[in-house]
Parts: C-alpha cells; sequence; structure tokens
C-alpha cells in the first residue's frame, strides 16, 4: 500500500525522511490465526517512537501493511533494534537514503537482504511540475496530491490565510498510507512560498 | 466520478485536489472531463464538497478497469492489497521471490501523476515478451496481457489510469537487454514512467549490476527500498 521509492530531493533533505514498512507475505504467514495481532504490535512499536505520520490505526485491523514516517536514522536505528529483539518474523521494509540505511543495519548486526534501487523518471519529463512541486506530492506514493493543490495553499500561505503547518496538514489529506512526511512539507512549502514571492 | 452540477455552487474546491485536472469550472459549475478522469475519486473522498455534489458513478466495461489503477481504496480481486503493486521485494525474505540469480524491474507509466492509456502498457510489453521475461502473475497490468506477445486486451486500451505497474523477473543476464528497452521506449511514449531495479544482495555486498547501470548511463538515485531480513516463514 506504498510507494515510497521515487521521492524527490535532494540528500540533504532526504535525510529527514524515512519510511518504514511492515507487512504480511500473502498465503504464508498471513495464514497464521496471531498474524494480525503481530503486524498490530508492530504499529505499536513504531507508534512510540513517535513517527511524523502513521497509518491511521482504524486501518491497521485490515490493512495488509503498516507504514510509519521519521525525520531521522537514528530513531529508525533505535526501531528497528527493537523490533528485531522482538523477532515478530514480519517482513520489515526501510525506504530512504541507502547509504545511512546500509550504515544502520550494520550496527545493529542485520544485513540488507534485498533492495528495490530507483532509477528515477522517464518519459515526456516537459509534462511534469517543477522540481520542488515534485518533492511534495511523491510523498504521496499513489499521487493522490495533486500540484495545483500545493499552488493553492501556497498562495494562502503568502496571503497569511493559513500557517504553514496548517497547510501541510490539509495537503497530507488525500494520502491515506501514512507514509505523507509533514516536517518535510512544512520546510518545502515554506521555501516555494519565500520563493515566490 | 460524476458532479451533480444542479446542486454544484462552483466553489472550485473539487477542481484544486483533483490529482490529474480533469475538474474545470464552465459557467460557475464544475465540470468533469470524462476522458481525463481517471476515477480515482479523490474528488468524493477529500474535497469536502459543501453541498454534496460529488457522487460514485456505477461504472460499466472497460471505464470500470480505471479504478483499480487508480484508487488508492480499491482493492484489485488478484492482488487483494489496496493500490496498484503487489508484495514484489517486501516481503521477499519470506517469499524468495526473487532468487540471488535474478533481477526484479519495476515500471510504473504515467507516474508520477501524469497518468497514462493503458495502451501505453503494449509499448513495452510486446519488446519486453520477445527477450522472455517473468511477469510477476499477481500484478494487475499481467492480469490484462493477452497473448505471449504482450498484446492487452483491445477493447480497454483507450481507458486513461493514473498508473499502471508492469512488474517482471528476468535472469540477471538480462538486464542490459531490459535497459535498451526502456531507452527505446522513452523516445516513443507519450507520458511519463519511473524505473526501479529490484535485486537481492550478495553475501560480500557488492552488486555487479551496479556497474551495467552505469555502463550503460542509467544513475541511481540515493534513495531505495531495503528489505532487511526481519521477516521469517513460521511454523
Amino acid at each position: 500500500m506504498t510507494h515510497s521509492l521515487h521521492r524527490k530531493g535532494k540528500k540533504a533533505d532526504l535525510q529527514k525522511d524515512y519510511v518504514i514498512l511492515a507487512m504480511l507475505s500473502k498465503g504464508i504467514n498471513d495464514k497464521f490465526p496471531d498474524s494480525r495481532h503481530r503486524l498490530i504490535q508492530i504499529g505499536e512499536i513504531l507508534n512510540e517512537y513517535n513517527p511524523i505520520n502513521i497509518l491511521p490505526k482504524e486501518l491497521w485491523k485490515v490493512s495488509p501493511v503498516i507504514t510509519a514516517t521519521y525525520t531521522d536514522i537514528k530513531t529508525v536505528k533505535k526501531l528497528i533494534k527493537t523490533l528485531k529483539k522482538e523477532d515478530l518474523g514480519i517482513s520489515i521494509v526501510v525506504s530512504g537514503l541507502l547509504e545511512e540505511i546500509q550504515k544502520m543495519v550494520s550496527k545493529i548486526d542485520l544485513k540488507l537482504h534485498t533492495v528495490h534501487y530507483s532509477l528515477g523518471i522517464f518519459g515526456k519529463k516537459e509534462l511534469l511540475p517543477s522540481d520542488k512541486i515534485l518533492e511534495i506530492t511523491t510523498m504521496c506514493g499513489h499521487h493522490c496530491i495533486s500540484p495545483q493543490s500545493v499552488w493553492h495553499y501556497v498562495q494562502l500561505i503568502r496571503d497569511k490565510k493559513i500557517s504553514v503547518e496548517k497547510a501541510a496538514e490539509k495537503l497530507k489529506k488525500p494520502c491515506v498510507c501514512g507514509i505523507f512526511n509533514l516536517f518535510r512539507a512544512v520546510q518545502i512549502l515554506n521555501k516555494i512560498a519565500k520563493d515566490s514571492s | 466520478m460524476e458532479i451533480k452540477t444542479d446542486l454544484c455552487i462552483g466553489c472550485g474546491q473539487c477542481i484544486i485536489i483533483c490529482p490529474v485536472q480533469a475538474i474545470r469550472l464552465i459557467d460557475n459549475k464544475a465540470i468533469i472531463d470524462q476522458d481525463l478522469c481517471v476515477e480515482c475519486a479523490v474528488c468524493y473522498r477529500d474535497a469536502g464538497c459543501p453541498v454534496n455534489a460529488i457522487r460514485l458513478k456505477r461504472l460499466k466495461w472497460p471505464r470500470i478497469i480505471r479504478s483499480p489503477f487508480s484508487n488508492v481504496i480499491a482493492t484489485h480481486k488478484i492482488t487483494g492489497i489496496p493500490g496498484r503493486g503487489t508484495e514484489e521485494m517486501k516481503t521477499n525474505d519470506v517469499t524468495n521471490r526473487f532468487n540471488i540469480n535474478e533481477i526484479g524491474v519495476s515500471i510504473e507509466l504515467g507516474r508520477p501523476g501524469v497518468g497514462a492509456h493503458l495502451r501505453d502498457i503494449e509499448l513495452f510489453t510486446t519488446k519486453l515478451s520477445k527477450i522472455g521475461v517473468e511477469y510477476e502473475e499477481q500484478s494487475p497490468v499481467t492480469a490484462i496481457i493477452i497473448d505471449k506477445k504482450g498484446h492487452i486486451k483491445e477493447d480497454i486500451k483507450d481507458e486513461f489510469v493514473l498508473s499502471a505497474f508492469i512488474e517482471l523477473k528476468i535472469p540477471r543476464e538480462k538486464i542490459s537487454q531490459v535497459l535498451q528497452i526502456i531507452r527505446d521506449v522513452e523516445e516513443e511514449i507519450d507520458t511519463v514512467f519511473t524505473v526501479g531495479i529490484i535485486s537481492r544482495v550478495p553475501e560480500n555486498n557488492v552488486d555487479p549490476f551496479v556497474k551495467i547501470l552505469s555502463q550503460q548511463g542509467f544513475e541511481i538515485k540515493p534513495n531505495a527500498k531495503v528489505n532487511i531480513g526481519l521477516g521469517k516463514i513460521w511454523k
């Protein structure tokens, strides 16, 4: 339920953007009677580490995945350490800067199992909005956030009709997966508003 | 999607929120361009229409196929997963879907946010099928491929969707051929697409295909998705 692979941004920005996903394998682990309980336990652990966003709790009972977003690798390291200790046997995927993830897992005696690399965007790129807008819209993996809504809220911020934090919250609404990074959104909105005024 | 024009007060909330800019204001009424609408239902769920003028239409074939390729809430009949993709590498530590001698390739047409016609899929699948690839059987795209030549169902080709995800795997030695196809299609396609490569990490941590990518002029982005191997087959 997430496409956290092609998030746009410079390395420095991506350092504040990590998505964790826990997933039950269909037809294998989800057959066990306690599988949902284990997945929810992971959700509780993810919640303990103060995510900037998380899949709404009401969906934990039905979704095959639970996702949460964090703004620093240190917190991710701590929570992965906890997940390792709890040993719940559910697949965990960390999305973010590969170099940082690699360092983080080696420090806690884990290994990269499988990597999904991004080669980026191809084709008619002239159809795309600017990179700054894409930094916001690609934080919803299903692309439910429209570029014009970003501009709409930038205009409201510039006119002092809405706070930047409130605008980020409004933009988050169509993204149901809990992977929209509100912290980054605030930073990007501030930058667009400043540069376009 | 449908907007009841007799109810619409022209506030424009739905226009702002539509991910593919399919809604316009004409004579102070919001009108949906049905060719552009991908049936994602974002306007219905999140525009906050003050007069409840936005309605989910009962969709008929072939238009109904737009929904699983666009609406994040719609659970696909085949995958059982809400959204357009499959488990791919996310559970590879349990499923071993991709073994050490294989490479996974994910090509998402229409992403990010531009949309694609389902006919665009054939630009890839007719070429990929010639070199022999294994399409992910759980993928919604695989379900609409009708023959070994990579053709898709004729009556759905004009349907416009938010994105369509081609997922496949190949033996490692075929990666150069797939990369060449990506370059070829890039020249002829009318939309955008993203590319992802899935690889099991060798014991020595050095992945040989990374070199092949740079030799063929591809750049690996610094961010990736990493399965960290905590999944297990339960007993």
